[in-house]
């Protein structure tokens, strides 16, 4: 009796149909465990496959011009206040016995990336000579992989309005060139390289300096290497008091944590 | 060491999350505790739930449905919404927001057929009772099964059942991920705990259950053909409700232990949030919002429905500042920046108040809706005479 309902049959028809319309939709292809560019084997997904790239931050030498902060930002074209790379500013100790102490800051290119990893569209990835990036063509905006960053060097870009980071100059190393950061430094406090050529200066000075990362116990293995970091700046990081702050000042404090209806009237 | 350190400039980070995170855990939350508190009749039998199982039900059913769509407006590019689908299935092991879009579709559509199988009885009832446009729509919705006879009605039950069993998990685990994509974050010392989907479950039910208790005795006493609340049952739920803050008193009870007490060197930052906070958290989120409807439940004054109703309002507005506190407090906490970060939500645009507002105005416009369509009332008032077919 049940079967013969045509009401059931009616169901049952359109259900085949559907999903055999859906199914016909998608095709074997769209579907993917990284992404197109990476599945198409874009060079730039790629990168230098036998390389290792790595930067070593000598803070002997930094002199906190924020050359490095500037040049980042016109080779990148990042947005207003929005910064891939930028160089904190301290003062150690009080008169007589004071110093200036900087610490220029930047995607650390973790070899084990807590950004990575949950990312839910695949568009943030680790090319095969270790750079992180972010394919800003697929990713959907959601945030996590900003929230999983230990060092906070990850941000919404105003412009593509998705996830943004420093990216070691992929496009300038893919054609041989150093990163922008380190090729303006004055100070030659930026040295950049692979560390799988023994002949680089990464190679050397990593081998025969006493080097440091920043958050070592986050266990994400920094690729970017400090000598002299001084454990008293580093501190800073972990400080909840509000220290005099000359950017903050400036910005006011309704300009921070970036807010999306701010964002649509300037660059919407 | 920070008397000697002077901070001259550095970069302000913004933080990526917003006003409708919360919202979200909020209503995935309560949703999961409205699930489980219907399942309390229909997987374990518990007879005195019965009457509000189906009303339940279906209120697990609408906050479900409303919930992605903070989400959704939380996405910086929600146009990309199909690159979820498409890509970066590698990461589906680590990546707890893959898991958790999965479920927010296989779990409203588990509710959906629970709920067809629990009203199924009714809508063959309506079928025969109407005509015309109404007489195909609830012919729809009984999917063709028009049998009323003892055999149906007992494959109803066992469906129900079966579904039930099934939800319970997935209910769990709808709201357990949101616990899990904070608590894998180990760079946030605030969110990075394992008891975190454990203490967004245990918080969970009590949002869910104070929802409830202000939910039903209005449906009962305005929308029901009754007229009249079943005041046993709000004292019932108010007991019910006493034992959900227990359970949550306790996960808070060690998780803050361990993580102010006997954590590694991050301790001190949190310890600071928590000193920065203390009067706010400790008076509104654990006295008011938790204290005050414990008592409520486990004493006399269960008995009053105008103070279960004030307790319920209060316990359920509490987790959600709990969420907030959790979520956006979690943020605020610097990584890198000296000094807690601030953050006050836009009124208009995206991840903003009117934005949350309107997800309230839609939940509302949902609550209405399967009102409308469900004979939630007819099946409550057989449920209340100890019909045959409620049972």
């Amino acid at each position: 009796m049940e079967n013969d309902n045509p009401r059931r049959r009616f169901l049952k028809a359109g259900l085949a149909s559907t999903s055999l319309a859906l199914l016909a939709g998608t095709r074997a292809n769209a579907m993917s465990l990284k992404n197109p560019g990476r599945d198409a084997g874009d060079a730039r997904y790629i990168g230098r496959k036998d390389s290792h790239f790595v930067m070593i931050l000598d803070l002997r030498k930094c002199i906190g011009c924020q050359a490095c902060t500037s040049v980042c930002k016109v080779e990148n074209n990042v947005p207003a206040d929005q910064f891939r790379t930028f160089v904190t500013e301290t003062e150690v100790g009080a008169y007589p016995d004071v110093r200036k102490a900087f610490l220029p800051q930047l995607c650390n290119h973790c070899e084990d990336p807590a950004c990575v990893p949950v990312c839910p569209t695949g568009a943030t990835f680790k090319r095969e000579d270790g750079i992180v990036v972010v394919d800003n063509t697929v990713c959907w905006g959601c945030g996590y992989c900003i929230s999983a960053c230990p060092y906070d060097k990850r941000f919404f870009n105003k412009r593509t309005k998705t996830a943004d980071k420093c990216n070691f100059c992929a496009q300038r190393v893919d054609q041989g060139l150093l990163p922008a950061c380190v090729e303006t430094c004055v100070g030659g406090a930026r040295i950049f390289g692979d560390l799988n050529d023994r002949e680089s200066d990464v190679y050397k000075i990593l081998h025969n300096f006493p080097t440091t990362v920043l958050k070592k116990a986050q266990g994400t293995k920094p690729q970017v290497f400090y000598i002299g970091l001084d454990s008293k700046v580093v501190e800073l990081f972990d400080t909840t008091i509000d220290l005099d702050d000359i950017v903050k000042k400036k910005q006011g404090i309704e300009r921070e944590w970036m807010k999306i209806a701010e964002e649509v009237e300037h660059h919407g | 060491m920070d008397s000697i350190n002077t901070l001259i400039s550095s970069i302000t980070v913004a933080k990526p999350w917003g006003l409708d995170i919360p919202n979200y855990f909020w209503f995935t939350g309560s949703s999961a505790a409205a699930f489980i508190i219907s399942s309390f009749a229909h997987v374990f039998g518990w007879k005195k739930y019965k009457p509000i199982a189906g009303i339940s039900l279906l209120m697990a059913f609408v906050l479900l449905v409303a919930a992605p769509l903070n989400l959704i407006d939380d996405l910086r590019q929600p146009g990309r919404i199909m690159n979820f689908f498409l890509y970066g299935w590698e990461n589906f092991a680590t990546s707890p927001m893959k898991w958790g879009v999965l479920l927010l579709l296989a779990y409203p559509i588990l509710i959906f057929f629970e709920a067809q199988a629990l009203y199924r009885p009714y809508f063959v009832q309506k079928v025969r009772n109407s005509a015309g446009l109404g007489k195909l729509f609830y012919g729809l919705m009984t999917f063709g099964r028009m049998d009323l006879g003892e055999k149906a009605l007992q494959r109803d039950h066992k469906l129900g059942f079966i579904l039930g069993a099934i939800g319970i998990p997935l209910a769990l685990a709808v709201h357990g991920y949101t616990g899990y994509i904070l608590g894998a974050v180990h760079a946030n010392i605030m969110w990075h705990t394992p008891l975190m989907p454990l203490i967004f479950l245990a918080s969970a039910m009590v949002s869910g259950t104070g929802l409830l208790l202000l939910l039903i005795p209005f449906f009962q006493r305005f929308l029901s053909e009754r007229k009249k609340v079943d005041r046993k049952m709000v004292a019932t739920l108010a007991t019910l409700l006493s034992w959900f803050i227990v359970i949550d008193l306790v996960m808070r009870f060690l998780w803050l232990t361990f993580s102010l007490t006997f954590a590694d060197g991050e301790k001190y930052s949190l310890y600071s949030y928590f000193s920065l906070h203390f009067q706010d958290i400790l008076l509104v989120d654990y006295l008011l919002c938790l204290l005050v409807p414990l008592i409520i439940g486990f004493t006399r004054l269960k008995n009053t429905p105008a103070v279960v109703y004030l307790g319920a309002l209060v316990t359920a507005v509490g987790v959600w500042i709990f969420r907030w506190n959790t979520v956006i407090g979690g943020q605020t906490i610097p990584r890198t920046t000296p000094g807690f970060l601030h953050y006050s939500p836009p009124l208009l645009g995206q991840d903003s108040v009117l934005s949350v507002l309107s997800n309230w105005g839609i939940l509302v416009a949902l609550i209405c809706a399967v009102l409308l369509i469900f004979p939630w009332d007819e099946e409550m008032i057989d449920c209340y005479k100890g019909e045959a077919h409620a049972k």
